[in-house]
């Protein structure tokens, strides 16, 4: 490319830089700029692609459509472009070594962004009813040392809240009736025994069969205004 | 080598540059490269080239002799700067064709490398111990030896050949719906089901409607403090009129991905701590679940103000502005009802209609 540039420098600006949209696409508008912003005299031989290159990397702006001249009012500093990402360091908070103290006094230590040291819990998973379903210390047990709330219920107490312990009493009087007790007690033991198999084949069963598939939710769709 | 080859092509070009071109010259006004090259002969080119080669050029004694980097590390009186010694990864990436390449995030010296894991968290320490092997009994199927399940049809349906053009079609989804569900497969000793990472998701209904951000900035550092990790703010994508937010306008909500040590720690402290203090909770809904393994959950302000982190100082956050937040716990398993058996193990309790 033999091409003489020196009266190309010399071009007013309307003739040499035409609008936006056909100076992009012409190699040549690359080089015009290149000759426009540095000082020395260009060397013929240099190929079109390393003008190109040279432009991007003295203008700082990886837009071409800006020339070095121009300077956009914003503060916004774009330091990203298209062949230097940045790798930013992961930013990570501080964190301290704490020991958790359980109610029953059971510890043990996590990290966390709190400075203190130990942290003491009234109310946690050893003492709340939902982890501890059978405890009767965490049950809301009234105490009726004296019966009274007892015999309150049995004088004026409904159905439900009338509890009947006296059949006790009667099974121990006749012989008839404990035979029929421990019949009773026998089917009760059989039926428990069944109900044991039944949880085996639950247990067993787990996870044979592959979940089916859930039926089609019916979203309704948000439409906003229009 | 290579510097032999050209020579051998050389000698045969040489007599036919030297015949002058039959073509006649100044009758046409178009000019070719190869018209210009009889100008500068070849034998030019060679004149150019060097005779020696830099192979065979002897080192002379003296230069080796004086060569002793020991010794000369040893004289030095103070340690060199850092700089002189310390590999220092470059602050860009600049594509892969770049002779500067970072070295990989899991390298020390990389800029993206994060140390750790410091510490053996309680909850990690409970899964491998007890609760893998726990769910590995539970989920044992015994097939007795020599068993073949039975074939299952395929999950793609074939289209039936009545018409030529069903030649190469693409398979159709399954019957009921184009959602192909995960497969289960039975669990083994290699896919127990884990949790994955726990996302920490936080809507700021009132970063948008009030112009302030405060709220968003209140918000993140209360997630940060509970989560030991930085957040991310989040656009919103659509447009809600009635909520007053338009897409790509509003940062609205903040989140904090955990993983391994650090989501650990926030499931123990969860659970250990922070679920038990909330008044009358039943539990998480037993319907819950995208049917694929993960499980969500929500806490109100109120609740996420329980958290030990926040508690400590509890004066530095304006109270109104504390966030409620969506807990997803990701687990490795297929399907809730392994989800739900892992969670609950983990000391998640579950209530009402379990919907697996």
């Amino acid at each position: 490319m033999n091409i003489n540039f020196a009266n190309l420098r010399n071009l007013p600006d309307s003739i040499a830089a035409p609008s936006t949209s056909v100076h992009l696409d012409n190699p040549l508008y690359y080089l015009y700029r290149h000759c426009r912003t540095t000082s020395s005299n260009m060397s013929m031989h240099t190929s079109l692609r390393r003008t190109a290159v040279t432009i991007t990397n003295s203008t700082t702006t990886i837009l071409p459509t800006r020339l070095p001249t121009q300077s956009s009012g914003t503060t916004f500093i774009c330091s990203q472009c298209r062949h230097a990402t940045l790798l930013r360091r992961p930013k990570r908070p501080y964190t301290f070594t704490q020991l958790i103290t359980l109610s029953d006094g059971s510890t043990f230590t996590h990290r966390t962004t709190s400075p203190a040291p130990i942290y003491r819990s009234t109310r946690d998973t050893r003492n709340s009813l939902l982890w501890n379903p059978s405890s009767s210390k965490l049950m809301n047990v009234e105490d009726d040392e004296a019966g009274r709330l007892a015999a309150f219920r049995a004088r004026f107490g409904r159905s439900y809240d009338a509890s009947a312990p006296v059949a006790e009493d009667e099974a121990a009087k006749d012989p008839a009736a404990a035979k029929q007790a421990e019949a009773d007690a026998k089917a009760q033991a059989k039926m428990d025994q069944d109900e044991e198999d039944n949880l085996l084949d639950l247990i067993s069963a787990f996870g044979q069969t592959e979940a089916p598939p859930p039926p089609e939710k019916k979203v309704p769709k948000y439409s906003g205004k229009k | 080598m290579a510097a032999r080859e050209p020579s051998r092509y050389l000698t045969r070009a040489l007599p036919r540059a030297s015949v002058p071109s039959i073509r006649p010259q100044g009758f046409l006004s178009r000019r070719n490269v190869s018209d210009e090259a009889p100008a500068r002969r070849l034998s030019d080119h060679l004149t150019e080239l060097e005779s020696a080669s830099s192979l065979s050029t002897v080192v002379p004694n003296s230069a080796a002799a004086s060569f002793d980097p020991l010794a000369r590390a040893a004289a030095r009186k103070n340690q060199l700067p850092r700089g002189r010694y310390q590999f220092r990864s470059p602050k860009y990436n600049r594509g892969p064709l770049h002779p500067h390449q970072p070295p990989p995030p899991s390298h020390p010296s990389s800029r993206l490398f994060v140390p750790g894991p410091f510490s053996a968290p309680r909850a990690e320490q409970t899964f491998d111990s007890t609760v893998s092997p726990d769910i590995m009994t539970l989920c044992y199927v015994h097939t007795p030896p020599g068993f073949k399940p039975p074939p299952k049809s395929a999950r793609l349906r074939e289209w039936d050949d009545s018409s030529p053009y069903h030649k190469n079609r693409v398979l159709r989804g399954p019957r009921g719906g184009d959602v192909l569900r995960l497969l289960r497969k039975p669990i083994k000793f290699n896919n127990i089901p884990e949790i994955e990472r726990i996302t920490i998701h936080s809507y700021v209904k009132n970063a948008a409607t009030e112009r302030n951000s405060s709220w968003l900035h209140v918000a993140g550092i209360a997630v940060q403090a509970i989560s030991n990790v930085r957040v991310e703010t989040f656009k919103s994508k659509s447009n809600v009129a009635p909520w007053g937010i338009a897409s790509g306008r509003d940062s609205v909500a903040v989140k904090a991905e955990l993983f391994g040590e650090n989501m650990y720690h926030f499931l123990g402290k969860l659970v250990d701590v922070v679920l038990p203090r909330i008044k009358d909770w039943e539990g998480v809904k037993g319907s819950s679940g995208d049917s694929s393994g993960n499980i969500t959950f929500g806490l109100v302000p109120e609740n996420v103000a329980l958290f030990p982190e926040l508690e400590i100082n509890y004066d530095m956050y304006p109270p109104k502005m504390i966030p409620g937040c969506h807990i997803t716990l990701h687990t490795t398993a297929k399907t809730d009802k392994d989800a739900r058996l892992l969670l609950s193990a983990m000391g998640i309790p579950f209530y009402g209609k379990i919907v697996n």
